[in-house]
């Protein structure tokens, strides 16, 4: 028994050890290695250098198309799928962290169950090349991504190249927003779905994973206390507890072509104030470029509001203290009072 | 004491104002405080008894016109009525207010032997009424500016309303102070009163009481003619 199982390994082995890459890229490897489909031409062609520097490089080409065993193969391969290896429980040591999970359920994976065209694993990671993100020439490296989401998102693509957060990246801020930092990479869900970092009631907690980072906001120059002001308001508290009609951040600053206010472009520049809080509060007119924005009081740029504040809160102790020496006063006098009278 | 001489001291017009006063401040302070506590368990727990975010806020708006209407009555009674008139008068304060203060203290503190002699209205008295009167005014005017923000988006400039927000939230701060700490120690913790002086309700309070703690408006209530040459017992 035991001798026939080994035999099997050794056959197995040997099939294997056999069909290395060296022998798929005898052919694959060719440029212009392709056939003629539907009166088409399709590439066939992987570049060697490219797979040896992916992560993959030291799977055989036969891991995944396990259908071949021959060489060479006389039928089309099945089409295989990155899930074959990075399911949950893989034992092949093929990185999950769940988010081949979580794509099923991104409006991608949605819209490819009914048929229509949108992106799987492939369409942005590749199919041989894939590298890890950190990698910067991987296909889904951080500065890569506003052109790879845009291969389909053509005009948010263009909205987005105007925006600071993409100027932020080519002046070498790599901590500027792309798509995928709000977006999400893999769990991308319309805005509509209560779990979307998008949904209103989780755009402060996205735009603030950055804007509250003290020393990232230092450094690009930006207030770090807005996203807390904007909580502390009307509009902040409101939203809160569930009035989604409030403005949250977006409403506002717009979100793919978002540009500070010192430009004329931006929705909440000095001139186009009174259109922007127009659309909620139809009287608005100049006067509401009149004053600052994300107030909080206890703060000394808060101008006028700040020595009201102030003022309102010493002048609160003070009285608080003098009331209560009063009383205490009067206490104290009237059981000295009562003492003294008992004692007589 | 077998038969005690009950004396009226506040007039039906005196006690419905007050009345509607405590009802709508009481509640004012209940959804105003929810709104500024709203990240605190108790803040959340007030937001949901009073029916979620948006009820809360009608409910402060409705306690808003009550108070408001409040406040016009009020107005209505120190100007136009001869009671009302009378009454404001003795709430004025005079030079004999801080001289009380100071001998009040020195009562207290052991340095005189008897206690200032008050007319209708003592300085603690009126120093709560016009404490109140500047915080309802400060209140409406600022509460009118947010309530309808909408219109006033066209005629104030931005920072107005930052103000008055921030004006709104630190005077209900001292409001609520001023609140607990004097009027409630006043009415209800002060040794003579004790646990409740129930005049704010029947508008009646004993002989005894009025000698012991508004010992000159004792006199013109009980002696108009002033021939009562007694001390304080």
């Amino acid at each position: 028994m035991i001798w026939i199982l080994m035999f099997f390994i050794l056959i197995v082995n040997q099939a294997n050890s056999q069909l290395k890459n060296q022998r798929c890229f005898v052919c694959h490897g060719v440029k212009n290695f392709g056939i003629v489909e539907q009166g088409k031409f399709k590439s066939l062609y992987v570049s060697k250098e490219d797979f040896e520097a992916s992560v993959h490089s030291k799977f055989a080409c036969v891991s995944c198309h396990v259908d071949v065993r021959v060489i060479p193969h006389l039928t089309k391969p099945q089409k295989i799928h990155c899930l074959q290896c990075h399911f949950e429980g893989n034992v092949v040591g093929a990185p999950v962290a769940a988010k081949p999970e979580k794509y099923k359920e991104s409006v991608h994976a949605r819209a490819l169950a009914k048929g229509k065209n949108a992106p799987d694993c492939k369409d942005c990671h590749t199919i041989h090349y894939v590298r890890k993100p950190e990698d910067p020439n991987s296909s889904v490296y951080k500065t890569k991504i506003p052109e790879l989401c845009g291969r389909c998102h053509q005009t948010i693509k263009e909205g987005y190249y105007n925006s600071i957060h993409w100027t932020g990246i080519t002046r070498g801020e790599l901590s500027a927003a792309v798509c995928s930092d709000c977006h999400r990479e893999h769990d991308i869900l319309p805005p509509e779905d209560p779990r979307s970092s998008l949904n209103p009631k989780n755009v402060v907690g996205t735009c603030e994973k950055c804007h509250s980072d003290v020393k990232l906001m230092k450094r690009v120059g930006i207030p770090v206390k807005n996203p807390e002001a904007y909580k502390e308001s009307f509009h902040g508290i409101a939203l809160k507890f569930g009035v989604v009609r409030a403005a949250n951040c977006a409403s506002c600053h717009g979100y793919h072509d978002v540009l500070p206010s010192r430009d004329p472009r931006s929705p909440i520049h000095p001139a186009n104030l009174a259109k922007t809080c127009g659309k909620c509060h139809p009287r608005a007119n100049e006067n509401v470029a009149k004053g600052k924005f994300h107030v909080l009081p206890s703060e000394k740029e808060s101008g006028i509001v700040y020595y009201v504040y102030t003022f309102f809160k010493w002048f609160t102790l003070i009285v608080l203290v003098g009331l209560f020496t009063h009383i205490v006063l009067d206490l104290v006098g009237h059981i000295r009072r009562k003492r003294k009278t008992t004692g007589e | 004491m077998a038969l005690e001489r009950k004396i009226q001291r506040f007039s039906l017009s005196w006690r419905i104002q007050h009345f509607l006063l405590m009802i709508s401040v009481t509640l004012l302070i209940i959804t105003g405080f929810a709104l500024k506590y709203h990240d605190t368990w108790w803040g959340k727990f007030l937001i949901f008894i009073e029916g979620g975010f948006e009820a809360r806020g009608t409910l402060h708006r409705i306690s808003a016109v009550l108070l408001f209407i409040t406040a016009i009555y009020h107005l209505v009674y120190i100007i136009f009525t001869k009671e009302g008139r009378m009454e404001f008068k003795e709430l004025l304060p005079v030079k004999k207010d801080f001289v009380d203060l100071v001998e009040s203290v020195k009562y207290d503190i052991g340095k005189s032997k008897n206690p200032p002699m008050y007319g209708r209205y003592s300085y603690k008295e009126k120093v709560q009424y016009w404490f109140f009167f500047l915080f309802v005014v400060l209140m409406i005017l600022s509460g009118i500016v947010l309530w309808f923000h909408n219109y006033f988006f066209g005629i104030l400039p931005k920072w107005f309303f930052d103000l008055s927000q921030a004006l709104h939230s630190a005077t209900a701060t001292l409001i609520i102070t001023f609140l607990v700490l004097w009027h409630l120690y006043l009415v209800h913790l002060s040794p003579s009163n004790f646990p409740i002086n129930a005049s704010f309700w029947d508008g009646y309070v004993s002989e005894e009481w009025l000698k012991e703690n508004h010992y000159l408006e004792y006199l013109t209530k009980v002696n108009p003619g002033g021939k009562d040459k007694g001390g304080i017992d």
